[in-house]
C-alpha cells in the first residue's frame, strides 16, 4: 500500500482556490456541463442559478437546423445509457439571435458546440458563429466525433491528416478559440491531439460518447433505431482517464477540458489529476438537473480534506506505482538492503 | 395552458400499498409549503429516483396518481424491470429524489355541457385517468367521465372501488373473460362508439396504457371521427426537455415533438403511426 499524498495538511473549504485556467480563459472553478446534456442552458434556469457553474456547452449546433433520428434514440445500460440523438439542433442563426444573448447574460463561459455536414459546412458553421465573437461566445467546441451523422463523419474524429485540415480552415474562419472534442474512436488520441493543435486549437475536449450497442433478445431488434449509439455515462469514466493521461502525457501544455461519466466531486479530481484542466458533466444532469453547483462543492471539500490548495497544483500530477522488490526463490535475509 | 415549473426536491416514502395483479401504490412526502405538486394536473408526470448510486443512472417517469396541497403525493406502478423493480421494493422512510411537475400537454377536463369523456386505461396506464376521474367527481361532474379498463384477467385491474364510490361508470375487459368483457378494451370501446353514434352523442376520448393498445384506441377513434387524446410512454432519460430522447412522431411544422415538454398527452391524429 502507498501512503496517501498529503501536500499540506488539511484546510479549510475557504481556503481552498478553486479559479483556474483553461489556456488563457480564466474559470471561477473547474466544473463545467457538457453538450447535449445541458440544452442552451435555459432549460436548467428553473432548477438552480446558472451563475453557480463555471460555463457550458451548448448542445452541437450546425449551419442550418436539423430534425433529429427515429425512435428509439436512448436506451439505458449498466450505469450509463446509449444515445442516437441525431444531433438534432435550432442552426446557428437561431441560436445567435434566440439563445445566445440570454446565455451571454449570464457572465459564466459560453462554449458552443458545432460541427457540420461536411469541411465545408464546418467552415460555414464557424464563419457564422463568428458573429458572436464579442456577444459571449468564448470558445467554439468543435464536435469531431459525430457517430450519428451518417455522411463524411468518421474521418474527421479518427485521421490526424483530416482533422488536422479541418481544424486548419475553421481555426481561420473566427476570431474565436476552437477547442477541439476528441472522438473516443479513434485509434491514435495523441495523434489526434497533436494534429490539431499544430493546426491551431488552443484546447482539446474529451472524451465523446463511445459508440456502442445494446440489443432486446424477445424482439431481435438493436434497442436503437440507428443500430449503433454513443454511450455516455460512468460506464466510461474509466476509458475517459485513460485517454485524457495519454494526451496529457504526450503533450503537457495542451490544455484538456475532460469528460466521461462524472457524478462526484472526487470524480472531478481524478480528471484534473490525469491531466484536465477543467471538466465538464454530462449525463448526470439527467437525474439531477442541479449537479454541477454540488460537484463543485464536493470537489472543494474533497481538496480542503486531502490539503490541495488550488486545481493547478495536481493537475496531471499522478506518480506511477512504485516498483515492487525482484522476485527471487528466497526470502533476502532480514535487515539486508531492499 | 400555464403549468409551475418544475423543480426538484426529495420526499419520503410514507407508504407502500400492494394491490392485486402485482401493483403498487407508492405513497410519498415532499416539502409541504409549497407543496411542488399541489396543482398537478391529470397526466403530469414526475422523475423518481431512490439512492441506488450510479446504476441505474437514469430516474423513471411515473404519471401522478393523487397529490394533495400537503406535500402528500403517489403513483402507482408494478415491477417491470431494473427502475421500477427497485421502487416497488422501497420502505416507509427511505429517501426518493422527485423532479416534477413535468408536461404541458395534459388532459383536458370535462365540462358540465361538454362531449362526454371516455377514458380508455390499461395496465400501468390508469393513473392518469384515475386522477382525471378523481378531479371531475370533485367538481361534481362524475356523470361526464366513464372509464374503459382492459388487462388481462381480473387481477389486472385494480382501484376500481375508487371510480364505484365516485359514481363513475365502468366498462370492463378482460382477455380470460373473469371481469366484464372478453377481450380488449377495444371490445366495450367500440360498443360505446356505436351507441354514441346511434344517439348522436358528443364524444372524447383520453386514453394511456400500453401501446399496443394506444394504437387500436387511435385507430377506433380516428375511424369514428371522435377527438382522441393519448397519454404516451417514451423511454426518457431527463423529462424535462434536455435529451431529446422522447420524441414522439408526429405530423406538422417538425417531424417530432417531445413526450416530456409538448406531452405526454397528444392529440390521436397528429401522432404519426402507422
Ligand atoms: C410520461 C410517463 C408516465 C409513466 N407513468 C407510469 C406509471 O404511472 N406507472 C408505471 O408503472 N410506469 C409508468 N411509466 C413507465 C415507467 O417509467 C417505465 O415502466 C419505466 O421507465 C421502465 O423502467 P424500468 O426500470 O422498470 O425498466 P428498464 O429496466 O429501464 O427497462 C426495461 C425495458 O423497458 C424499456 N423501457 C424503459 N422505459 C420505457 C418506457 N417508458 N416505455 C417503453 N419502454 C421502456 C427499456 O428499453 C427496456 O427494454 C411512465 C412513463 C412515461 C414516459
Ligand atoms: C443525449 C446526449 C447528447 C449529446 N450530444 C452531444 C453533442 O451534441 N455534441 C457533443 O460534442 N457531445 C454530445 N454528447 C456527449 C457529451 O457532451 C459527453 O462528451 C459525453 O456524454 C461523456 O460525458 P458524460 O459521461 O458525463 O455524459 C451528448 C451526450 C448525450 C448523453
Ligand atoms: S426525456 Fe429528455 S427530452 Fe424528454
Amino acid at each position: 500500500m502507498t501512503a496517501p499524498v498529503r501536500s499540506a495538511a488539511s484546510l479549510r473549504p475557504e481556503q481552498v482556490e478553486l479559479a483556474c485556467r483553461f489556456g488563457s480563459l480564466s474559470l471561477p472553478h473547474p466544473i463545467m456541463t457538457a453538450s447535449g446534456c445541458f440544452a442552451y442552458g435555459d432549460k436548467f434556469a428553473p432548477f438552480f442559478d446558472l451563475r453557480r457553474i463555471a460555463g457550458l456547452s451548448t448542445k452541437g449546433i450546425s449551419p442550418r437546423p436539423r430534425p433529429g433520428n427515429p425512435l428509439p434514440r436512448i436506451c439505458e445500460t449498466a450505469a450509463g445509457m446509449l444515445n442516437s440523438i441525431g444531433l438534432e439542433n435550432v442552426g446557428a442563426q437561431a441560436f445567435l439571435s434566440e439563445k445566445l444573448p440570454w446565455l451571454a447574460e449570464l457572465g459564466i463561459s459560453v462554449w458552443v458546440n458545432f460541427f457540420g455536414e461536411d469541411m465545408d459546412s464546418y467552415v460555414e458553421c464557424a464563419r457564422m458563429l463568428d458573429a458572436g465573437h464579442d456577444r459571449g461566445i468564448d470558445v467554439l467546441e468543435m464536435n469531431i466525433s459525430c457517430p450519428n451523422i451518417k455522411k463524411g463523419g468518421i474521418e474527421f474524429g479518427t485521421v490526424p491528416a483530416v482533422a488536422h485540415e479541418l481544424t486548419k480552415r475553421c481555426v481561420q474562419a473566427t476570431r474565436i478559440p476552437i477547442v477541439v472534442k476528441l472522438s473516443p474512436n479513434a485509434a491514435d488520441l495523441p495523434a489526434m491531439a497533436q494534429a490539431v493543435a499544430e493546426a491551431g486549437a488552443v484546447g482539446v475536449s474529451l472524451i465523446n460518447t463511445i459508440t456502442g450497442m445494446a440489443i432486446d433478445v424477445r424482439t431481435r431488434q438493436p434497442r436503437l433505431a440507428t443500430t449503433y449509439g454513443g454511450l455516455s455515462g460512468p460506464a466510461i469514466k474509466p476509458i475517459a482517464l485513460r485517454m485524457i493521461h495519454q494526451v496529457h502525457r504526450a503533450m503537457p501544455q495542451l490544455p484538456i477540458c475532460g469528460m466521461g461519466g462524472i457524478t462526484t466531486g472526487e470524480d472531478a479530481l481524478e480528471f484534473l489529476m490525469a491531466g484536465a484542466s477543467c471538466v465538464q458533466v454530462g449525463t448526470a444532469n439527467f437525474a439531477q438537473p442541479a449537479i454541477g453547483p454540488s460537484i463543485r462543492d464536493e470537489l472543494r471539500d474533497l481538496m480542503a480534506e486531502l490539503g490541495i490548495a488550488r486545481p493547478a497544483d495536481v493537475i496531471g500530477c499522478i506518480r506511477p506505482v512504485p516498483p515492487e522488490p525482484a522476485w527471487a526463490s528466497e526470502a533476502p535475509e532480514p535487515g539486508s538492503a531492499s | 395552458m400555464v403549468t409551475p415549473s418544475p423543480s426538484q426536491f426529495r420526499a419520503r416514502v410514507v407508504d407502500t400499498r400492494a394491490l392485486v395483479g402485482g401493483y403498487f401504490v407508492l405513497s410519498m412526502e415532499g416539502p409541504a409549503q409549497p407543496a411542488p405538486l399541489a396543482a398537478v394536473i391529470p397526466g403530469q408526470f414526475v422523475m423518481l429516483r431512490g439512492e441506488w448510486g450510479r446504476d441505474p443512472i437514469n430516474p423513471r417517469a411515473f404519471s401522478v396518481l393523487d397529490s394533495d396541497g400537503d406535500g402528500r403525493f403517489s403513483v402507482m406502478l408494478k415491477a417491470y424491470g431494473r427502475g421500477t423493480a427497485r421502487l416497488c421494493a422501497m420502505r416507509s422512510g427511505e429517501p426518493v429524489t422527485v423532479t416534477g411537475p413535468l408536461g404541458q400537454g395534459t388532459f383536458v377536463s370535462p365540462s358540465a355541457h361538454g362531449p362526454t369523456q371516455l377514458l380508455v386505461a390499461g395496465g400501468v396506464g390508469l393513473p392518469p385517468l384515475h386522477l382525471q376521474a378523481r378531479r371531475a367527481a370533485a367538481a361534481g361532474l362524475a356523470s361526464r367521465v366513464e372509464l374503459l379498463y382492459g388487462g388481462r384477467d381480473r387481477d389486472d385491474l385494480v382501484l376500481l372501488t375508487d371510480f364505484e364510490g365516485w359514481g363513475v361508470r365502468m366498462h370492463l375487459a378482460t382477455e380470460d373473460g373473469s371481469l366484464g368483457d372478453r377481450g380488449f378494451v377495444t371490445v366495450p370501446l367500440q360498443r360505446r362508439l356505436q351507441a354514441a353514434a346511434d344517439a348522436g352523442e358528443a364524444l372524447q376520448i383520453l386514453a394511456c396504457g400500453p401501446t399496443p393498445m394506444l394504437r387500436a384506441v387511435r385507430a377506433m377513434g380516428l375511424r369514428h371521427h371522435v377527438p382522441t387524446f393519448l397519454c404516451l410512454e417514451e423511454e426518457m432519460a431527463c423529462g424535462f426537455g434536455v435529451c431529446l430522447g422522447c420524441a414522439v412522431p408526429v405530423y406538422g411544422d417538425k417531424p417530432y415533438e417531445y413526450c416530456c415538454t409538448e406531452g405526454p398527452v397528444f392529440e390521436a391524429r397528429r401522432v404519426r403511426w402507422s
